[in-house]
């Protein structure tokens, strides 16, 4: 365990470079991310959003640095290892990443199947329980991924995500496809799972509503790196990095903003 | 997963996950203990199911779930918690929380408030009916599936005749392409499985008729058995397996992906750009292989005479020539249109019946395979009695 300044370090990412083929997308890429934060990772395109999220879950390979996961460095971890932390994280892909040949509910028992010897009558009332939290409907539990629409997709893939109660969550733009309500009833369910489970939230993602909304810090990427991180208000009342500046102070973002609105109307 | 702030409670002084049960004055406590969490929840579950609901003697009695020696909870454990307080409710315990923090209770009111509802049951249908159900579904796609195969023979052909009068709705480039796919780079497989087979049923011949002195009839066996039947029926199976294969998953990933909804809607006709192209390059590769695969199993068979009856190639192509008519061949080259269009249809008609799932895909391509090629023989069947009928 890394404890700094009383908070603890549950990812720790230091020197992390990845080129794919002659393009390089991080020379040395350091982030910290903390307990019982909601973390939002931002950038434009093709700084590697997604992939840093693929290296710190162990998908993709690094060519250098060292990514720490609960106080262990991730290369050093011996198959059991890996397997006793790959419990402690559920991940949320971008389209739910659902098994499309298994219903809601046997999609979400998935992972206390394959980990835990549970009676299969506790599974299904503790998958009915994730279900439930996350926002479905029960008659959802039997229909199969392809008979859900994009907004009940991301909730069932989130209810998958904490099927084994996990410490960190990863959600890979989970806002991105779902109209202004569904996206700021999904931001607030966020925030309420977030709040109840003591969960850590690690976010990709493009929305400024949901990073004004429930994000404790952001992270930017850009110019091969993490150039800052800092609360929203922090970022948008010093965005002293050009991206930043369009981002946080652009049009879009002074929509988005509670500070800004304040601001005009004082 | 919550756990509770206690900067005195070290690591090694926490306690197994556990509970008892203990009444205290006119209150029945259950003091849980340790970390309730989904790891321990099997054995917690196992334990909680054999506790007896305590009955109260009078109505003064009630319940009290003390968790203040719970180091961590998760849903499971709430849930668990939530179960038991359930049944002791019930059975007309008032039962209350003690000893909770502020988190633990925003999840345990969380658990309580979302346990409310009830699974829907999915009906279970009794064995037999069942059975029957599942024989009357598969004796009734038999018929459906020959009615869509007609139906779709009959879209093909209306498409077919559309880009006769139309030409610029064929797509040339694609035709190309699956050409060159179907066609040309199944040529290697094709006659080398043809040369074995030529060559091994040449081995057998030869064996079985040295019993009559009658070697030198392999050679008529080999070639007129190769021409009319085995040429043409080792090129559909193989093209079955490998280009229908093909077609149903090319086009049940497009429709699973709702690519076929998007062609339709931009006014794209999936018949012309996907359905036309495959089953016109079928209906000009398979011939060409067959005629391939029917010189692979002539070259097979003669290397076997060469070596086990001494007959060197000239001598065995002269004989080749007293033995073949222009008749035999063409036995198995008709065959080889309708073989085309039979897997090309089937290919293609299953892919479009893909629904969402990835199992959906495999059912359809594993149907694709195995209708095309009983087709492939069933037609086989029937042209060899109507071959023999009119005397060829």
């Amino acid at each position: 365990m890394i404890v700094e300044e009383g908070q603890e370090i549950v990812i720790r990412v230091r020197g992390l470079a990845k080129s794919f083929g002659t393009h390089q997308i991080w020379e040395s890429l350091d982030l910290d991310v903390y307990r019982g934060e909601i973390l939002a990772i931002v950038g434009g395109s093709g700084q590697g959003k997604s992939v840093l999220m693929r290296v710190i879950t162990g998908l993709v390979a690094p060519d250098n640095g060292v990514v720490t996961l609960f106080g262990q460095e991730e290369h050093t971890l011996s198959e059991e290892a890996r397997l006793e932390i790959e419990k402690r994280w559920g991940i949320l892909f971008q389209d739910g990443a659902l098994f499309s040949s298994l219903t809601v509910l046997q999609n979400i028992q998935v992972p206390m199947r394959e980990h835990l010897n549970l009676p299969q009558s506790m599974m299904d009332d503790l998958a009915f329980l994730k279900l439930s939290m996350v926002g479905l409907r029960p008659e959802a539990a039997h229909k199969y991924p392809s008979e859900l629409s994009g907004g009940m997709r991301k909730r069932a893939g989130l209810a998958r995500a904490l099927a084994l109660d996990p410490e960190i969550v990863f959600l890979d733009e989970p806002t991105a496809g779902l109209d202004p309500i569904g996206a700021s009833e999904f931001d607030h369910l966020i925030r309420k799972l977030q709040q109840t489970l003591g969960l850590t939230v690690y976010m990709v993602t493009h929305d400024l509503d949901t990073i004004f909304t429930v994000c404790d810090r952001v992270a930017v990427l850009a110019d091969q790196k993490i150039v800052r991180t800092g609360s929203p208000a922090e970022l948008q009342s010093k965005p002293d990095h050009p991206w930043i500046e369009e981002y946080f102070c652009g049009e879009r973002a002074r929509a988005a903003s509670p500070a800004e609105e304040r601001r005009a109307v004082s | 997963m919550l756990k509770r702030d206690n900067q005195f409670v070290l690591q090694t002084e926490t306690e197994a996950p556990g509970f008892r049960v203990e009444l205290r004055g006119t209150t029945f406590r259950l003091v849980a203990t340790g970390a309730w969490t989904i790891s321990e929840a099997a054995v917690l579950d196992e334990e909680l199911k054999r506790l007896k609901v305590p009955i109260p003697p009078s109505s003064e009695f009630t319940g009290e779930m003390d968790i203040s020696g719970i180091a961590e909870i998760d849903t499971s454990g709430a849930w668990l918690l939530q179960r038991t307080a359930g049944a002791w409710q019930r059975g007309g315990l008032k039962t209350r929380y003690a000893g909770a923090t502020d988190s633990f209770r925003i999840l345990i009111e969380e658990v309580h408030r979302r346990g409310q509802g009830e699974l829907p049951e999915i009906d279970q249908i009794p064995p037999l009916q069942q059975f029957v159900e599942t024989t009357k579904k598969s004796a009734t796609s038999i018929w459906q599936d020959t009615l869509a195969l007609t139906s779709f023979l009959g879209e093909v052909t209306v498409a077919a005749a559309r880009a006769v009068r139309e030409p610029w709705r064929f797509r040339p480039i694609s035709f190309i392409h699956h050409l060159d796919y179907a066609g040309l780079r199944a040529l290697p497989i094709i006659f080398l499985i043809c040369f074995l087979i030529g060559a091994v049923v040449m081995q057998q011949g030869v064996v079985q008729l040295s019993y009559f002195g009658a070697e030198v009839m392999a050679v008529n066996m080999v070639a007129i058995l190769s021409l009319r039947e085995v040429g043409i029926l080792l090129t559909s199976i193989m093209v079955a397996g490998r280009s229908g294969s093909a077609f149903t998953a090319e086009i049940g990933s497009m429709k699973m992906r709702e690519e076929i909804d998007a062609m339709r809607t931009l006014g794209i006709d999936p018949m012309d750009t996907l359905v036309l192209p495959r089953v016109a390059a079928l209906i000009v590769a398979l011939p060409l292989l067959t005629f391939m695969g029917d010189i692979a199993a002539l070259v097979g068979g003669g290397v076997m005479a060469w070596v086990m009856l001494g007959l060197d190639p000239p001598l065995y192509i002269d004989k080749l020539q007293e033995i073949v008519s222009f008749r035999h061949f063409m036995v198995g080259m008709i065959k080889a249109p309708f073989a085309a269009i039979i897997i090309a249809l089937v290919g293609c008609l299953e892919g479009l019946r893909v629904q969402g799932s990835a199992e959906s895909l495999g059912t359809h391509v594993t149907a694709a395979v195995v209708k095309a090629i009983f087709l492939v023989i069933c037609i086989d069947g029937i042209f060899a009695m109507f071959l023999a009928g009119i005397g060829q």
